[in-house]
Order: C-alpha cells, then structure tokens, then sequence
C-alpha cells in the first residue's frame, strides 16, 4: 500500500503544479496592439460561416472577426462609413449609390470590388439566412464604377444602411462562393483568420490576427477564441475559473456571485417584454376589440411589481415598445397607464364588462412560471380570467403567427429604427400584427417614416409611438436587461441594438 | 477462441445494422416538415421545395435508405445539414475526446470499486457497512450535481483542476488530465456504487469456497489468496456489470460534456437531435453502436481469459 500512496501523491502534487485555472494569455499592451489572446464565450456555434448564410445576434462575433461590412455603427446605432466610404440616397429614396475603398484585399488574395460587393449582397438576399429579408426590399445591386455600388429598391428602406452594417453587408471573397466548406471555412477581408486545425466545429473556434488587415487600429488581439458555453453553469464556471475573458450571461441568476467573483457586469436593455394585444378588431375575442378593454389591461397590472418577481429587477419599468435611442421614444408615455385596479374596472365596466369577461392565453413552457401566475391573478382581480393553453417551445412562434391566440406574453427586441418596429410589430404586413390589422392613420405615419427627411420621419414615428399607447395595441412591462461579463482585464461597450456586444468594441484594460 | 470472436463479430455487425435501420426509419418518419424545420418559419414555399430537393427528400424512403448504407460502407456518412461539415469528420474529430472521459470513468470505476469491494469483503464490520453506505450514496446522487461541487471545489475555490474545457493529450499530458478529471469522477460516481457492491458479494461467495481453505491452510498470503485467486473468480460478474455501466456513462456523458463544455460526442449530439439534423444523429448512432459492440466484445474476451469455463459457449 505504501508504493500506492506515494504514487498518489506524487500524481497530486503534479495535477496542483500545472493544473488549471491560468488565464488565458497576456493582455496587450493597449488598444490596437493586436496582440495577446482574448477568450470570449457564446451561446451558440454559427449556423454558418458562408456570408450569405449568416446570422446575427449572438453569432455577430464570428461574423465580424472574418469579415468586413460594408458600413459600421457607434455603439448607439449611428451609421459610420466602413467598407463603403460615402454614400447617398437619389430623391425618392430607391437608389442608394456607394463609393467603395480600393485598398482591401480578401486574405487569398482577392481584390474587394463594387462588382463584389454587388454579388454579396444579391446572395445574401437570396440566401439560407434567417435574416434574408433584411434586403427584400432590393431589387438590384450593380457596380457603375470599379469602387461604385448601386443599390435599387423596390421601395424606400430606412433601415438598410443599419442592416449593412451587419451581417446582410458582410463581404465573402468571390473565389469562396459556392465552395463545398463554405460554410465552414470563411474567407473574409476581416481583422481575423479561422484556424480551422484549431477549430472544433460547435464547440471551439480560433482565429488568428489577419497580417494584411486594412485596418489595424481596429486589431486588440492576436488571436480570438470563442468557446460555445450553452448553460449559465458552465459560463459562471469559465468565468470564475479565468477561462473566458467575456460572454453574454444566458440570464441574471449568477450576478451576485460573479460580482462576488470579481467579474466585471456591463448591463444592456435590448428586449422589452409585456403582453402583446393581438385581436384589436375582435374577430377572435370581441372584448379585445374595444380599446377600454385593453387600456384596462394595461391599467391592471403592475410593472414595478411583474419586472421585481419575474427579473428580479434587472431591467427598467417602461409603457412603449420603443427603445430609448429611437426617435420615437417619449419618456412621458412610461407613465400613461399608472397601476391602478379601480381604473382597469371602471373602464371595463364602461365597455359593458362590468360581469367580468374571459380570454384565453397561451401558456409557454419557457420563461418563468410566475409570469403567467401573476398575469393570471392581476387580470382575474380586475375582473378577467385568464384561461391558459400550454403551447411547447418549439410550437411557440408557429402558434401565435397562426395566430391562434388574440393575445399573449412576449419578449421582443427594441430596434433601433421606427421603421422596423413598425415592419416588425405594428403595420399591416408586420409579423407580430398576427392579425394583419389594417390602420388607415397607421399607414399613412408609417409612410411618412418610410419616405419623409429625418425630421419627418421623427415626428411621425414619436406621433405612431403616442396612437399605439392610446390604442392600447400592448402591455408592455419593462426593459429586461442583460448582461455582459468580462474580466478584470478587459474592456466592453454594449451594443444598443445588439445582444452580443461588437468585436470591436471589446479591448484590453489600460 | 477465433470462432467465438468470429461469432461475436458477426452478431455486432448484426446489431448495427438493424439499429441504424431503425433509426434511419424513426428519423424520417416520425413527421413534420424536415425542410421547413431547417428553413424557419419565415421562408416561401419555393424555397422549402427547393429544399427539400437538395436534401433529397423528395425521393422514396428505400432509396434514400440504400444510397446512405452505400456510402456509409464506403466511410462517407454525408454531410452536417446545419453546419456542412462532413459527418465523419464531425465524429472523428470528437470521438478521441467522449472515449477519453467514457474510458477513463470505467477505469476509475473498476480500480475505485475493487479498491472498496476488497475492503467491505475481507475487513467486514465497520468498513463493511461504510462501504454499503457509500454504494448507495453513489446510485443515489446524480452525477452532474456532483460534477457543480466538484468544479466550485476543486477549480475554481482551489485552482487544482480545469473548470471547463479539454486540452488535447498531444498538446500537454499533464493539461489533459487536469481538464478530463473532474468529468472522469462525476461520470464515475454512479459506476463505482454498482461495482464495488457486485465484487464485495462475489468476493465474499469466493472467499468461502473450499479451495480458499485450502490456500490458507498452505500457508499463502492473506493477500495472494484474496488477489491472485479469490478476486480472479470474483472479477467475473462484477466485469458485466462494468459493460453495462460503460453503456450507461455514454448517456452520462452528455450531461458532463455540456457542463464542463467538453467538445465530445455527446455535445454534438444534444444539438444534432434538437435541430433534426439526420446526418449527423445517424453518424452518432452509428459511431456509438460500434463503440458498444466493440467493447462488449472485448469485455466477453476478458471474461474468457478470467474464467475458462466461460470460454466454451
């Protein structure tokens, strides 16, 4: 037993010498010094690494370390010129022309060209990605010069130059299209170039600093590690562990003990969450299609209460679906419906309700229990019951676009222009109007944000925000926040119309 | 000897195949609209068609069947429908990784488990009834709650060990076994309770046999009785029901790979199976049926070695 014992401790010794735990490589010396090794942690592998085909979201980090957009944004979602040097619109908004720099090369080689650039786009608007119809509105992308791109719409657009700057602008060599590792083996102009020996496809992506990047400055490391950390569990465990320099927390149960830890939090309000009113017209549910029936709902519950139990607090009380960067946003409208029980039953009696009314929710098997608990028990105090349907995770979306329900809980992201929370949420061809309702005064303010000058635009999207609030076409609770944590040696800004904060945007303390 | 293997090959081959039949036929058939699953909600009729075109699944089920045995016969199992990798590489490049914590957990099991089976068996009393206590502390508990302890123990309070990750053996031995020791001792957990109970009874069976008597009374060791002889014949049962446990860690590992991040087989295959991605789960059941065969086979091999009688059947 002796000989055991002794080889047992000498393994022990051995394991605590160069056991884990070490963090993961030196920082650099500063920003833009390209050096050093940042580890950052996703929830998701890429669904694909071909530009045509790739998602957004928390996929943007390995979309944006191999590859270059044509345009970039601020941290708050203003446009600033990238691949594309200067831009303008023709005077009704159809054609955008865009002059091209001349000096980017793809890593084998090729030369980026407005001929390029036209191709990528057309592919990716007739690609596999989930947002492919970001350019639906393009009927044609031709190169008029060398460094010249031309973009015909087939009708106005506000939000394309933003979709430009993320994946639909992603620029692919042309020597990569079509290959059969495609979607594997990127070939970008980007900051970074996959390791694909180091790769693990779905768990672990490597990428090394490009050496002939066009724009070094934007380079804070030498090499890029994303690892796919898919439970909080594990995320909280690199974290603690020095294993990972930043991720995006799948949710807000460990704040506390990675504050604890030392982690550094960067908080960010992307999503607004409430209950989405979906029969204004009452073709399912007649109650909803009176206006004092769903203003009584907002009157009925309450925020400061719903964001306390179901988020903990993480996140800010709000009344509009608009975010607070948006032109449409008008913090007087936070305040329009005020909690108040005696209200919601007083106007519920006003629109012949006065014996109480029954509605029918879907109940989703994701998300806390207690929203729908509460949900049930402030609308049943004002006089509605809540029937519930269970609906499966995987059946959520195809239900309510059916649309099966009049009404339902939700979480929806805050974009940062009027014009897609209006195409997203509010006009008649908008994917949450599950009803297709059709809005004559809607219409005409939504044109206007469509083709009207900025401050048109503005006005009409603060005067569309005002009506949606009147009309009580949602509940909406609060802002959640999420959050990013990072180490003590890195530095974050969130992106505001982003759940993953940009490549660029992460960089070495001090 | 070389007929039996043969024979046991032979009924491997057999399982394979109608495993990968069977699942083949529950993937496609089990409904819904596999493009569309793919393509999202969003995407037009036309696309969908086209989709389905590319997949090959506008083609009767027979062909399709045979085209994928075809090629899988020639070692291609096609493509990743998510992510285009090559199935096969998808598979080989994690297999090394899933065997390195499955392997390792058996062999932890078996050395653990004799370890605490010898002691219950020949000490009795008090350590007999720790022992006992132990193996059903060991069924009981679920192998991922121990593995939350042991990281918040023993990676990040003290820095003893990897709390997520693998570090290939190639890159740095000694990395490796710091990354793979803690989901080698979760997985571990469960199989060290069944083993050491099965050896604890079997040693004790032996141990009252005439010829342990005999030994005795020849003047041998207490130890050469109980390790050369009395465990030999012991080893026996105690070895099938290792086969089984290595079966039951393959599932385990799933549960451990994701918690420790683990780029293995099991990983992939939450993911594969959650999108419908067919390929690929036939790959992963293809890969882990041969792994099951295999080792059953050379568990019957070392039984034969352990116990001749065995070996005529």
């Amino acid at each position: 037993m002796g000989t055991v014992a002794a080889a047992a401790a000498a393994l022990v010794v051995t394991l605590a010498a160069c056991g884990g735990g070490s963090s993961s490589g030196s920082a650099g010396a500063g920003a833009g010094t390209g050096t050093g090794t940042l580890t950052l942690g996703a929830l998701v592998p890429p669904t694909s690494l071909a530009a045509a085909g790739a998602n957004w979201a928390n996929e943007a980090p390995y979309i944006q370390a191999v590859y270059d957009s044509l345009l970039h944004e601020t941290p708050d979602a203003k446009i600033l010129p990238w691949l594309a040097t200067t831009w303008s619109y023709n005077a009704d908004k159809t054609v955008l022309t865009m002059k091209l720099r001349t000096d980017v090369k793809f890593t084998d080689g090729e030369a980026f060209t407005a001929d390029v650039a036209a191709k990528n786009l057309l592919r990716f608007r007739d690609g596999t990605s989930a947002n492919k119809s970001f350019l639906a509105n393009v009927k044609g992308a031709t190169a008029t010069a060398p460094d010249t791109l031309q973009i015909t719409l087939t009708q106005p657009d506000p939000a394309l130059l933003t979709y430009l700057a993320q994946n639909a602008g992603a620029m692919e060599s042309p020597k990569a299209f079509g290959a059969a590792d495609e979607k594997t083996k990127p070939v970008g102009s980007g900051p970074y170039i996959l390791d694909t020996g180091k790769t693990v496809v779905g768990s672990k992506y490597v990428f090394t600093k490009n050496p002939t990047y066009w724009a070094k400055d934007q380079q804070h490391y030498g090499t890029v590690v994303i690892n796919v950390y898919s439970t909080i569990a594990t995320q909280v465990n690199a974290l603690r562990g020095g294993q990972v320099s930043g991720l995006n927390l799948a949710d807000n149960s460990a704040n506390d003990q990675l504050k604890a830890a030392g982690i550094q939090l960067f908080p960010h309000e992307l999503d607004w969450t409430g209950l989405i009113l979906f029969d204004r017209e009452g073709k399912m549910n007649p109650a909803l299609g009176n206006v004092k029936v769903r203003q009584a709902i907002n009157y009925a519950i309450d925020r400061d209460a719903m964001l306390k139990a179901v988020d903990k607090g993480n996140g800010t009380v709000t009344g509009q679906i608009f975010g607070t960067n948006s032109p449409a946003y008008d913090p007087a409208l936070d305040t329009a419906y005020p909690y108040d029980k005696a209200k919601a039953k007083q106007l519920l009696a006003e629109a012949g309700y006065g014996s109480g009314l029954t509605i029918t929710l879907p109940q989703f098997n994701f998300g806390a229990t207690t929203v729908f608990d509460l949900v049930k028990q402030y609308l049943g105090d004002a006089g509605i019951t809540v029937k519930y349907e269970q609906v499966a995770a995987n059946d959520a979306i195809a239900a309510i676009l059916a649309p099966k329900y009049g009404a339902s809980w939700f979480r929806l992201q805050q974009d940062p222009t009027p014009w897609q929370v209006a195409n997203f949420e509010i006009s008649s061809t908008a994917t949450f109007n599950v009803f297709h309702i059709k809005d004559p005064k809607v219409d005409g303010l939504i044109k206007k944000i469509q083709t009207g000058s900025d401050e048109e635009a503005g006005t009409a999207a603060k005067e569309l925000n005002k009506y949606v609030v009147d009309q009580a076409w949602f509940n909406p609770w609060y802002r959640v926040a999420g959050n990013f944590a990072a180490d003590k040696k890195t530095d974050v800004v969130q992106q505001s119309d982003n759940a993953y904060p940009y490549l660029w945007n992460i960089t070495p303390k001090g | 000897m070389f007929r039996f293997v043969l024979r046991r090959l032979g009924a491997g081959v057999v399982l394979v195949a109608v495993l990968s039949t069977l699942t083949f036929l529950l993937l496609y058939l089990s409904g819904g609209n596999i493009a569309r699953r793919i393509l999202g909600q969003q995407a037009t009729e036309d696309t969908v068609l086209q989709k389905k075109h590319e997949l090959g699944l506008d083609r009767p089920l027979l062909t399709r069947f045979g085209d994928w045995v075809s090629h899988a016969a020639h070692g291609n199992l096609g493509d990743s429908w998510f992510t285009g990798q090559p199935v096969s590489d998808a598979i080989s490049s994690r297999l090394a990784v899933t065997l390195s914590l499955v392997i390792g957990a058996t062999v932890v099991s078996a050395v653990v488990a004799v370890v605490l089976g010898v002691v219950a068996a020949t000490r009795r009393g008090w350590a007999d009834r720790l022992v006992q206590f132990l193996s059903v502390l060991g069924f009981a508990i679920p192998g991922f709650l121990v593995a939350i302890g042991l990281v918040t123990l023993f990676a990040i309070k003290i820095h003893l060990f990897k709390p997520t990750g693998y570090v290939q053996f190639g890159e740095s031995p000694t990395q490796w076994l710091s990354s793979i020791a803690l989901p080698v001792i979760a997985l571990s957990v469960g199989g060290i309770a069944g083993v050491a109970a099965q050896i604890r009874g079997s040693l004790l069976d032996a141990l009252r046999q005439d010829y342990v008597r005999t030994l005795r009374s020849r003047g041998l060791s207490e130890r050469r009785v109980v390790y050369k002889h009395a465990l030999r014949n012991a080893a026996g049962p105690a070895l099938s029901v290792l086969a089984i446990q290595f079966v039951g860690l393959l599932g385990g590992a799933v549960i451990v790979e994701q918690i420790f991040a683990i780029p293995g087989l099991g990983q992939v295959a939450v993911g594969a199976t959650g999108q419908g991605d067919i390929p690929l789960v036939m790959g992963l059941v293809l890969a882990i049926a041969v792994i099951v065969v295999v080792v059953n086979l050379a568990v019957d091999l070392l039984q034969g070695w352990l116990n001749p009688k065995v070996r005529v059947s």
